[in-house]
Parts: C-alpha cells; structure tokens; sequence
C-alpha cells in the first residue's frame, strides 16, 4: 500500500509542530514549506523529470511571508498539477473561501485543530 | 513516593486549568496526541514553549504599535490575529477569548479601547503562561 505525500504548507512553527503530530497520528508524515514560494518549488521539483511524482495533497495556510497560499495555489495550477490542494485558514469569511477556490484550490477548511478523535477528512483526495 | 505526589499534583492542576476554562478541548487533544498518537513525550511542553515565546513577542509588538503617536491599526488587527491562532493551537481558551474580544476595538481604531484589550490579553496570558510553566516543571 503506497504511503501517501502530503505537502504542509505554513509559516507558524506552532501551527507546523501541531499540524505535523496530527498527520503522524494518521499515519501520514509530510514533506513542509514555510511559505507559498516553498511549496511551488517543492511542487516543481516532485513533478519535474528527476522528481518523485505529484503530491496526493497539499495543506495551504493563507497568510505567509513572500508568498500567501492563494497564490502558490495558483502558480501551482499554473504548472498543470492537479493535486488535491485544501485551503486551511483561521480566515474563513465566504470570501476568504470564494478567494481560494477561484485561485484553483479544491477544498477550505478552517483552522479547526483535529486531534485523534477527528483527524484529517482524507475523502477529498485519492491517491494513485 | 515522590513520582506519585508529583503525578498527583500535576493532575490536580491540569483538572484546574481546564475548570477555569483556562485551557479547552484542544489542549487536551494536544494530551492524547503525546500519549496515543505517537508523539514525542515532551510534544505538549513543546507546544506551550512555542506558544509562550510567541505570545510574548507579539504582545511586546503591539504595545509597541499602541504607544506610537499615530497607531497601524492593520498592524495590530494582523498581530491579534496571530496571536489568537497561536492561543487556539495550544487550547488556551481564555486568551484566545481576550484576543477575540479585542477585534472591536482595532475595528473601530480606538486606541484607549486596544489599550484596555491588550491589558486583558497580557493579563489572560500571564496566568496560563504560569500554569504552564509550573506543569512543565511537574512533568520533569
């Protein structure tokens, strides 16, 4: 059974140390960038020719230094990738969630912090 | 003897601290985390000392805003706003209440008012900081 590749993206060293124990505890250990500009490097990488293939998902904060998660989300998009890319933002306004989705992000969900009991909706995505 | 008195006393105020409504839910899922999910034991002492270090920061930051002549409104809400996501991460529930409580003010670009908000949000902070200083070294 092939592990899944989960790309964490997220500039608050708090949120990434939780996120990360969270994951874990689904069995899940993730590749991590401290900013969109981050991610779309990781994401360039995996997917060039000497990369390790796509990203299952990709978890994306909205707010980071040099580059925020709505536009990482769209250069992501841009390369032709169609990972599955979660939104997770403490900004959850209807227009904090139409922003994302048109910048080509699939899902949104608040920064509603998961623990054993309710760990991370895996549905949304399918791995290979 | 002495590990059962300490493991006693350590209960005794965790049990405390989540009466008080000074921590909630999620810090008690950061708990199971460390005991089921395979984290690391310190991962909760890990969590608080982030927290700690960061609270303090922006707290000295936007008292810092607060005192200039002219005051970044923006820059204060941004502040807030991280501090209470940090707040939310380690289940302090009574800071991230204060900081929630504190976005009225900043929204209505009323100086006294944050002035006032951010004296509850250090005041909020320090006790649970407390708590979680005397917890981290029961847990020692």
């Amino acid at each position: 059974r092939r592990r899944i590749r989960v790309l964490l993206v997220e500039d608050e060293e708090i949120h990434r140390v939780v996120a990360r124990a969270v994951l874990r505890a689904a069995g899940v250990e993730a590749d991590e960038a401290e900013n969109g500009a981050e991610a779309v490097r990781r994401v360039r990488e995996r997917v060039g020719g000497a990369g390790a293939g796509a990203y299952d998902l990709i978890l994306t904060d909205k707010q980071m230094p040099i580059m925020d998660g709505h536009e990482a989300t769209r250069q992501i998009r841009a390369m032709g990738v169609t990972t599955t890319i979660v939104a997770v933002s403490s900004d959850s306004l209807p227009s904090d969630v139409q922003a994302f989705i048109a910048a080509g992000a699939d899902d949104f969900t608040p920064k509603v912090h998961a623990g054993p009991s309710n760990p991370p909706d895996q549905s949304c995505f399918t791995p290979e | 003897m002495a590990a059962a008195a300490l493991r006693a006393q350590l209960n005794a105020l965790l049990a405390n601290m989540f009466t008080t409504g000074m921590v909630d839910e999620q810090f008690q899922q950061l708990q199971s985390l460390q005991e089921d999910g395979g984290s690391a034991s310190g991962f909760v002492a890990e969590v608080a000392t982030l927290f700690i270090d960061d609270a303090d920061r922006i707290i000295a930051d936007i008292a810092a805003l607060l005192d200039q002549p002219v005051v970044d409104f923006d820059k204060v809400d941004a502040h807030v706003h991280q501090l209470k996501g940090s707040s939310s991460s380690v289940g302090a529930q009574k800071v991230k209440l204060a900081c929630m409580h504190f976005r009225q003010f900043y929204e209505a670009k009323s100086k006294e008012g944050c002035l006032m908000a951010l004296a509850l949000v250090r005041s909020e902070f320090c006790d649970v900081r407390n708590k979680f200083q005397t917890m981290m070294q029961l847990e020692q």
